[in-house]
């Protein structure tokens, strides 16, 4: 390990290090402009020049690694001297418009020049100016190149990071300009990373535009609401009113990284639909305001003259740990019902074998261990759609470190260019596929897999007819083990389409126990769309399994059983937190009949949606810029929200509501602040004693511990793993295909939405326009239809219109629509219990 | 539209690179000598020919001086070099005779389309400066009287 002089100090540092890393060891901060850890290096605007002894030239502390014995000068005379003299010319040609740019006040020019200098220019040149007015790159970015830096963070992020590289440096010298081509509408994914990383007031925000400076704002730290991933931001507001959410770089293990959602989805916060007060439906049908201790009156005398299995709740998987671990302390403790369940999409019986099958009771997984994999298996999840921040994280890490990368999903996603091979298995056949993979590896090494438990002896035999059902052809899985095979760890990620239907539960353990059993160290992580649907599992939201996935006692119903046993008259009360059945659930007819069907329902909720409309009684509950509370995201990382104003109107936050009813029934029902319940959580489930949520405040200090990037301390611990002892299936997917309705329908979170919650979202709206689906460009010659088209999908009685567009990749036979509308319930097209649907798609002529 | 000669030439260099991408500069010639330049549309169908977005192609044409990046140029493309060593040699003052020779501002293409007059960084002859470039060929230790000469004859 090489031993380097900086300044006065000496450090010991890694083989390979840069200076500018070696300099921050020993507590010298070097100034950089187009320096940025995880981008490529450039050393192009020389800020962070240095003096190395014993050479000439200053030396670029950004890209010159040290040496044994090196000694360097980071703040000495010339070094001064010529930092000011860089900013000089840097600042020959800027436009000096601090008072009417978005930047000024968190502008790293402004804070370089106060430091550095100079406080006088001398160039008596014109200044190059490329436009006269800014101008909007899309509907989220506005430009100014008039202050740009030419450090291209913004060219390089938008390539390396987000996988787009719909920006690029045009020129050279003074006059090149980082902008999309020909300065036109960058139909991108609309992320604004590019925003995040420009250090000057080049990139804008539009919505945000001349909204405030940064002095204006009321700040908290918390976690994006919509996926999984679990980017840490913070959210910012100014009169009451949000105006942005950014990334917490040395905060969170996402760093500067957020997808369209999280960076422009927070107007929902400022949706004027907000519920305020309790409403009761009257003998009309009418809802009219009730007080609170009236709504909770009622629920306790309905809750108490019912007989409890009868009784059961339904959780949106984006409450808090604390709400959601109170909720089912109200079911299971104090009502006597197990009748629990945190989704209306997937049945719980395929959320048992999924939580099975990617270990999450084993604990936690980091996403930076995780890719530190030989080789990373992404199957069965549009990461790059539903995680975007995950496709970020993959694609960057694995570039830059050389691994390997496969993809096995139904549709074409921006991720496949970073793949070595890609899997496009037919719709529901992930199975098939995962069958064949085990079944080569069965024929080429069987002897090492007696001890895999559940492996059938003739996968090896029914190789072609696997490969046959999935799609993919013998030669791509043989090639694909052979990979696998010289690849010591890896790493499966595994997704929705698992979940939707049960296909590949089953094949995943397979591969996972296989994988092993050649010796190789195998992770596995769950993908997942809501932002605490682990939480939710991990808190024992679920009719099989409580917190910690200790088994419960007893013979529980799940949504959908919940809905089945409505229909038949059976079931009574159903208490609805955050989620709306009739929009999610899939088959949105039989939804409607068994809700009705119900003697009371209740529904809290932040705004009006479907299942509330049909509501007895609707309580206000608040959203999550409202409380204090945690989130696991799909790592198994427990991170904190925290409260940045209060609820509207007479509304209360989802834990306060929970409590009140718990409390009206049982005196005895315990804590109701966010902090206490954590840590009555912490005392009862294992998996989460150890756990330093990141972002929580310390109750015996009050203050905000420090973290490091990938904070591992978060990290859940395990739980009761050999007691879910469940057997993971995999479903047989049925096809709905016809003569008369030749497309499979698949469903999904688009890139700018995810769930009903980004409906709120009128900027997240804006983006997508108007409803879409995508088919392939074949498929679309065929019909003598064009992208933008109008058309119209028929299947299952249903029919509605979208527009069309053209996505390469699409396999033939198959179209995708995103699930999300208001304006279009997606599921009428599903009819329950019968797999991928079949439609049929034809243009509206004239 | 690229014209199929064109669209022909691009498939049949392709084989000479490691990978698609890199025959985006050699397209890019085959498509200029053509129009004589890029239009956007040319740019659109390049980047999709060899698999890079469009904004890369413009990257390339802004880059180096020889690719006239939607700006049409007479037939003879004059670029005068206006470096420190050009300039300290007087190269402002040759871009000004040209100008009058021409009867055009710099950045102007003559009205019987035979000129244009554009100025360029280092064009590596420092050694024999002022120094122009027109088409493919050099001027070097230009004076007022070479230049009349040099125009003269492409007249
Ligand atoms: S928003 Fe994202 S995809 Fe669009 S230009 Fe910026 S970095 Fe690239
Ligand atoms: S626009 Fe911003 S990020 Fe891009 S090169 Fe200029 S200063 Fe850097
Ligand atoms: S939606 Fe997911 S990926 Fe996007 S910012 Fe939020 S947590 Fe991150
Ligand atoms: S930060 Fe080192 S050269 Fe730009």
């Amino acid at each position: 390990m090489p031993k380097v002089k900086i300044n006065d100090k000496e450090v010991e540092v890694k083989d390979g290090t840069l200076i500018l890393d070696a300099a921050k060891e020993a507590g010298y901060i070097v100034p950089t402009f187009c320096y940025q850890a995880d981008l490529s290096s450039l050393g192009s605007c020389r800020m962070c020049l240095v003096e190395i002894k014993g050479q000439r030239k200053l030396q670029p502390a950004c890209i010159t690694p040290v040496l044994d014995d090196m000694s360097v000068e980071t703040n000495n005379e010339t070094v001064s001297s010529a930092r000011s003299a860089m900013l000089e010319f840097l600042l020959s040609n800027h436009a000096f418009d601090c008072p009417v740019c978005d930047k000024a006040g968190e502008c790293e020019l402004q804070d370089m020049v106060h430091k550095h200098g100079p406080h006088k220019g001398r160039h008596a040149e014109p200044k190059h100016s490329f436009h006269n007015k800014d101008y909007a790159l899309n509907a989220v970015i506005v430009k100014n190149s008039n202050r740009c830096v030419q450090c291209q963070r913004c060219v390089r992020v938008c390539e390396e990071v987000v996988g787009r590289g719909v920006l690029g440096s045009i020129g050279r010298g003074h006059i090149q300009e980082e902008t999309s081509f020909l300065r036109t509408y960058l139909d991108c994914d609309h992320d604004g990373m590019c925003i995040e990383v420009c250090p000057v007031g080049c990139f804008m925000r539009r919505p945000y535009r001349f909204k405030a400076r940064p002095w204006d704002l009321k700040s908290t730290k918390t976690v994006c609401p919509y996926c999984a991933t679990g980017c840490r931001m913070t959210i910012q507001e100014r009169d009451g009113e949000v105006v942005r959410s950014i990334a917490m770089p040395e905060d969170g293990f996402n760093g500067k990284m957020m997808c369209a959602r999280g960076r422009f989805g927070y107007d929902f916060l400022n949706s004027k639909g907000r519920l305020t007060t309790p409403l009761i439906k009257n003998k009309d049908g009418v809802h009219e305001p009730i007080s609170w201790d009236k709504a909770i009156d009622i629920i306790k005398t309905r809750f108490a003259r019912t007989a409890p299995e009868k009784i059961g709740a339904v959780a949106s998987a984006r409450l808090t740990n604390e709400a959601l671990y109170l909720m089912q302390k109200l079911m299971r403790d104090v009502v006597g019902s197990g009748n629990i369940d945190s989704s209306s999409r997937w049945n719980h019986s395929v959320v048992e074998g999924f939580v099975q099958a990617t270990e999450i009771p084993k604990g936690g997984t980091s996403i930076y261990d995780a890719m530190d994999s030989d080789a990373i298996f992404v199957l069965g999840t549009h990461v790059s759609d539903e995680n975007p921040v995950t496709d970020y994280v993959i694609r960057n890490l694995a570039a830059a470190n050389r691994k390997s990368v496969f993809v096995a999903t139904p549709r074409a996603m921006k991720l496949d260019s970073s793949a070595q091979m890609v899997f496009r298995y037919k719709p529901g056949r992930l199975a098939a596929m995962l069958g064949a993979i085990v079944g080569k590896f069965q024929e080429t090494r069987g002897d090492k897999l007696s001890s895999v438990k559940g492996l059938s002896p003739t996968l090896s035999k029914d190789l072609e007819e696997l490969s046959k059902a999935s799609g993919i052809s013998l030669d791509d899985i043989a090639t694909l083990v052979t990979r696998l095979n010289i690849s010591e760890k890896i790493t499966l990620m595994a997704g929705t389409e698992l979940l939707r239907g049960g296909d590949g539960i089953k094949g995943l353990g397979l591969l996972r126990d296989t994988l092993r059993a050649l010796g190789k160290e195998v992770l596995v992580m769950p993908i997942l769309d809501r932002s605490n649907q682990r939480g939710a599992w991990d808190m024992g939201i679920n009719p099989v399994f409580g917190p910690g996935y200790a088994p419960v006692e007893g013979k529980w119903k799940g949504t959908e059983e919940m809905l089945e046993a409505a229909l038949d008259g059976d079931f009574d009360v159903l208490y609805v937190l955050g989620e709306d059945i009739q929009s999610m659930f899939p088959d949105r007819s039989f939804a409607t009949m068994a809700l009705s069907k119900l003697d009371f329902l209740v529904v809290q909720a932040a705004y009006m949606n479907e299942t509330a409309k049909m509501a007895d009684l609707i309580l206000p509950g608040g959203s999550f810029a409202e409380k204090h509370g945690n989130y696991t995201n799909q790592e198994g990382r427990v991170q904190a929200i925290t409260k940045l104003m209060e609820p509207p109107g007479d509304g209360k936050t989802d834990l306060d509501i929970i409590w009140l009813i718990g409390s009206a029934l049982d005196s005895s029902f315990g804590p109701n602040l966010p902090r206490e319940v954590f840590k009555e959580i912490q005392s009862k489930v294992d998996m989460y004693s150890e756990v330093e949520p990141t972002g929580f405040i310390s109750a015996d200090t009050g203050e905000e511990p420090v973290y490091k990037f990938d904070f591992k301390e978060a990290l859940v611990g395990s739980g009761s793993v050999e007691l879910l002892d469940v057997e993971a299936k995999d479903a047989e997917i049925k096809i709905g295909t016809d003569g008369d309705h030749p497309f499979m329908l698949l469903t999904g979170n688009h890139l700018f939405h995810s769930g009903v919650m980004s409906m709120q979202s009128e900027l997240l709206k804006g983006l997508l326009g108007k409803p879409i689906i995508e088919m392939s460009a074949l498929d679309a010659k065929e019909l003598d239809m064009n992208i933008g088209d109008l058309v119209t999908v028929r299947g299952n009685g249903f029919e509605a219109d979208f527009v069309l567009r053209i996505k390469e990749g699409t396999p033939r036979g198959v179209i995708f629509m995103p699930e999300n509308y208001q304006e279009i319930a997606v599921n009428k097209f599903y009819e329950r219990k019968t797999g991928i649907p079949g439609v049929n798609v034809t243009a509206q002529r004239g | 539209m690229l014209s199929d000669k064109a669209k022909k030439e691009i498939e049949e260099i392709h084989g000479r690179y490691h990978s698609r991408r890199s025959a985006t500069m050699a397209a890019m010639q085959i498509v200029q000598a053509e129009g004589g330049h890029l239009t956007e549309a040319d740019m659109r169908e390049i980047a999709e020919i060899v698999g890079v977005n469009p904004v890369q192609v413009q990257e390339v044409g802004a880059f180096y001086s020889m690719y006239n990046v939607e700006r049409p140029v007479g037939k003879y493309h004059v670029q005068v070099c206006r470096n420190i060593s050009c300039s300290l040699l007087g190269a402002e003052h040759i871009i000004e005779t040209l100008e009058k020779k021409l009867n055009i501002k710099t950045g102007e293409t003559t009205t019987d389309k035979l000129f244009t007059l554009t100025t360029a960084e280092c064009l590596g002859s420092c050694g024999t400066a002022p120094m122009m470039q027109i088409n493919d060929d050099y001027y070097e230790d230009l004076t007022d009287a070479k230049v009349g000469e040099i125009i003269g004859k492409l007249k």
